[in-house]
């Protein structure tokens, strides 16, 4: 009786405890996109995650966001703006929007957003982004004015990184409120966040632009890829993203998804210590380092080790940048070439350096090419030793400490702004944490690019840069990388450019 | 059994703040968590500002007394990605894990007990031989191969279950039988050798000499003494089942503490990886705890000693 009794109690409570089946929804209307980590917030500007960007476009609008097939910058929530003088721009805003408490969206909102944001007090991550923006200010309901510091070229790519919340939100709800709720005027609208598991969102039917076909999204968390390749193919997501390119083949023969790549705004190099931050080294000296850019065979890497997953460049700029040279033309392999440069700098019987490798779920495949160009290096005589370093957080640490030279694997995502500026100054000027690069000349273009609002002098100061960033060999140029994306094939959809999923504009295949 | 119930709570409490120091200091070793909080493009100054905020700029001793004075109190800090309170985001990935633990365990036995016993009662026979043999193969298979295994047979092919996830039944079998499977082999040894030893002994012959059917030999005279070793074994491979428990939750997309680990170490959330490294260990110890109770309930001689 006791054991029985107790036997009883155990199921009880085991029953008890079990978790409720989920919302219903049926399998037609919903769509399902899987994440590798979650985000920390529904506060898109506290936040430094892709993935907070993401789930942020599907609740939120912005004032602009890109045409995925221009490339440019198009209006969204703002209809239209210009530049009243080198440091002021004015705004027009879309009418008749409403968020989905209810509350419009006017030029109220716009300034809230911008003050949360800018105000130090209020310690958000994405302050960084609009640092040059001096303040808002309402001319009426449905225009605002901008002033910045300075001339801000990027203002208009800025728009597109910012979202739009509600001023009665933030007035009356506030801050630890909005981490968990967010009221946006954006397509879909948060039903159910279970962390790190799923958000279940559905559809916004008042919303101002073209209503998704599907009435719910699920996006679930699945850290591991192979599990979600394998729940793309069994039919329990319909969009992944960030596929290793080896596993472009399981996915295109399942019969039942595909794969879908894109260039993405992300340009991989190996950056060599010219500026001697980890001390003295022989990429100091022009010759060497021209040298090793002539050993690689980069357009055969990109055949055969990345499945042609690779647009080669001349320098860091990606071609989807503004100011891109396309005139340019990157390094060939010339090893008879690169061992005179070699000797000519003084290492007639090779130099030995070491190499700082890792990132590799940032840049899928990058211990495999590494490999390759190692060997490269060693036939024109640059011996590199590898040192691999597995975590991203120690990583990022050391270069930014100016710790990881003579020569490392980077790669850098331009924060999403489309535009030379964006990688110049952070990656290639005198001083900069990501930098091991210096060079008065360059600079001056840098600083001389980003203080006019005028394209047509832009264009020629980034030319001029791209062509002395090549002469010099500042680092090893290497490719703009591709996204691959798996897509089931019960739904249509086109792999976006700049890595920010819309399950939005996602529909169902027609047969 | 008071007095080593007390024992046991000091025990703890020494456990408890050495894991949670030595958690301290490692994390403060591994790197600077403003480095991954902010964005790429911060400017110093804000560095500088975020490190005075989380209380990074005072000395280590300092740091630690702030963090052991406040937890003592429950309240291990807010997370520093998301503004959540450390402690409530611990304990609500706690059941997930607990349960596929526990699922995990029942599989084990499932396994292990009818194998182990036959394995003993067949000595040396074909069935015996493949158990072995079975034990080898299930011990070298590492967990991660096994549960995507599982999931290309059953979810891809068979599609008679779901890949990953969690919240129905079918949620549950493929991670329990992932995480059983690593704890079976070693219990099934167990068991078989313990079995083995046990029939040797001179009570089992006179439970025999007075006529006793094998199977009451077995189950009621035999069994109950093997029971011992296996529940304490089972008791010390737990903190090995939470373990192994990480692996099988990032393989099946489980929302467990263990992932929820793994994922704060890599951000260097120290307020998060502490709450759950203290209460990871507080269950550790706690199991342990029950297991001695446990077999003081099923071996008499303990009892009446204590």
């Amino acid at each position: 009786m006791g054991r029985s009794r107790l036997a009883m109690l155990l199921l009880l409570a085991l029953v008890l405890v079990l978790p409720a089946a989920p919302v219903a929804q049926t399998k037609d209307d919903t769509l399902v996109y899987a994440l590798q980590s979650d985000v920390d917030s529904w506060d898109p500007p506290n936040s430094v995650l892709r993935e907070a960007i993401i789930l942020g476009y599907h609740v939120f609008d912005h004032l602009a966001v890109r045409d995925l097939k221009t490339g440019r910058v198009a209006p969204h929530l703002a209809t239209s703006w210009k530049a009243l003088d080198d440091t002021t721009w004015e705004v027009k805003l879309r009418k008749g929007v409403r968020f989905h408490d209810g509350h419009p969206f006017t030029a109220a909102a716009v300034k809230a957003t911008f003050d949360r944001v800018l105000n130090p007090e209020n310690k958000l991550t994405a302050r960084g982004n609009h640092a040059k923006i001096k303040s808002v200010e309402i001319v009426n309901d449905h225009t605002v004015r901008f002033r910045t510091d300075g001339p801000y070229p990027l203002f208009v790519e800025r728009m597109t990184a910012q979202v739009m919340q509600s001023d009665k939100i933030i007035k009356e709800k506030g801050h630890q409120w909005m981490q968990e709720n967010p009221i946006g005027t954006g397509p879909y609208k948060l039903v159910k966040w279970s962390r790190k598991q799923e958000h279940l969102l559905v559809r916004n039917d008042d919303y101002w632009g073209a209503k998704p076909a599907f009435k719910h999204v699920r996006i679930r968390i699945i850290p591991e890829m192979a599990t979600q390749i394998a729940e793309l193919i069994s039919g329990g997501v319909d969009v992944i993203k960030a596929v290793p390119p080896d596993q472009m083949d399981v996915i295109d023969k399942s019969g039942r998804a595909r794969t879908s790549t894109s260039p993405i705004l992300r340009t991989a190099m190996l950056q060599l210590d010219q500026a001697g931050r980890s001390g003295k080294n022989p990429f100091q000296d022009v010759r060497v380092r021209r040298a090793a850019n002539l050993a690689a065979d980069m357009d055969a890497i990109i055949k055969h080790v990345l499945n042609g997953l690779g647009d080669r460049t001349a320098t860091g700029v990606n071609p989807m940048a503004f100011g891109f040279d396309a005139s340019l033309k990157p390094y060939r392999q010339d090893l008879a070439q690169a061992r005179k440069l070699l000797a000519d700098a003084g290492f007639p019987n090779g130099v030995d350096v070491r190499f700082r490798t890792g990132l590799q779920i940032v840049e899928p495949g990058v211990l495999q090419t590494n490999e390759v160009i190692v060997a490269d290096l060693a036939k024109a005589g640059i011996r590199a030793q590898q040192n691999h370093m597995g975590e991203v957080g120690p990583y990022v640490a050391q270069v930014k400490e100016g710790k990881a030279g003579p020569m490392f694997n980077w790669s850098w995502g331009y924060y999403s702004v489309f535009d030379a500026d964006a990688i110049l100054y952070d990656v290639f000027k005198c001083n900069e944490a990501y930098s091991y690069y210096c060079n008065k000349e360059l600079d001056d273009l840098i600083i001389s690019g980003r203080s006019t609002l005028d394209p047509k002098k832009r264009t020629d100061i980034y030319v001029k840069a791209q062509k002395l960033l090549f002469d010099d060999a500042a680092y090893i140029y290497k490719w703009g990388l591709r996204g691959v994306w798996g897509i089931s094939s019960r739904v249509d959809y086109t792999a976006p450019r700049d890595e920010i999923d819309r399950m939005f504009i996602v529909t169902p295949r027609k047969k | 059994m008071r007095r080593y119930i007390v024992r046991q709570l000091v025990q703890f409490v020494v456990v408890v703040v050495g894991i949670s120091m030595l958690s301290f200091a490692i994390l403060h070793v591994i790197g600077d968590p403003v480095l991954l909080l902010l964005p790429q493009n911060a400017g110093r100054e804000e560095f500088e500002r975020y490190r005075r905020l989380l209380g990074l700029d005072q000395p280590l001793p300092v740091q630690y007394w702030k963090f052991v004075s406040r937890a003592v109190t429950g309240d291990f800090g807010k997370s520093w990605y998301g503004d959540v309170p450390a402690f409530p985001l611990v304990l609500e990935r706690m059941p997930p894990t607990i349960y596929l633990t526990f699922a995990g365990l029942g599989v084990a036995l499932a396994i292990a007990l009818p194998l182990g016993i036959l394995s003993a009662l067949r000595r040396h026979s074909f069935v015996d031989n493949l158990c072995t043999a079975l034990a080898v193969a299930g011990q070298a298979m590492p967990i991660f191969w096994l549960g995507i295994m599982l999931i290309i047979l059953f979810a891809v092919r068979l599609r008679i279950l779901p890949a990953s996830g969690y919240g129905t039944w079918q949620h549950f079998v493929m991670p329990a039988f992932t995480l059983g499977a690593f704890l079976a082999p070693i219990t099934m040894r167990l068991v078989r050798s313990g079995l083995i030893e046990v029939l040797n002994q001179e009570y089992i012959k006179t439970a025999r000499a007075k006529g006793l059917g094998e199977r009451l030999v077995v189950v009621k005279h035999a069994f109950r003494n093997v029971c011992i070793p296996v529940i304490t074994v089972l008791g010390l491979q737990f903190g090995q089942l939470l373990g192994g428990a990480i692996v099988t939750e990032t393989v099946f997309a489980w929302p467990g503490v263990a992932t929820l680990t793994v994922e704060s170490i890599r951000n260097q959330d120290f307020p998060v990886v502490q709450c759950a490294v203290v209460l990871l260990a507080l269950i550790i110890v706690a199991v342990n705890l029950c297991v001695d109770v446990i077999v003081g309930f099923v071996d008499p001689r303990i009892r009446v000693r204590a």
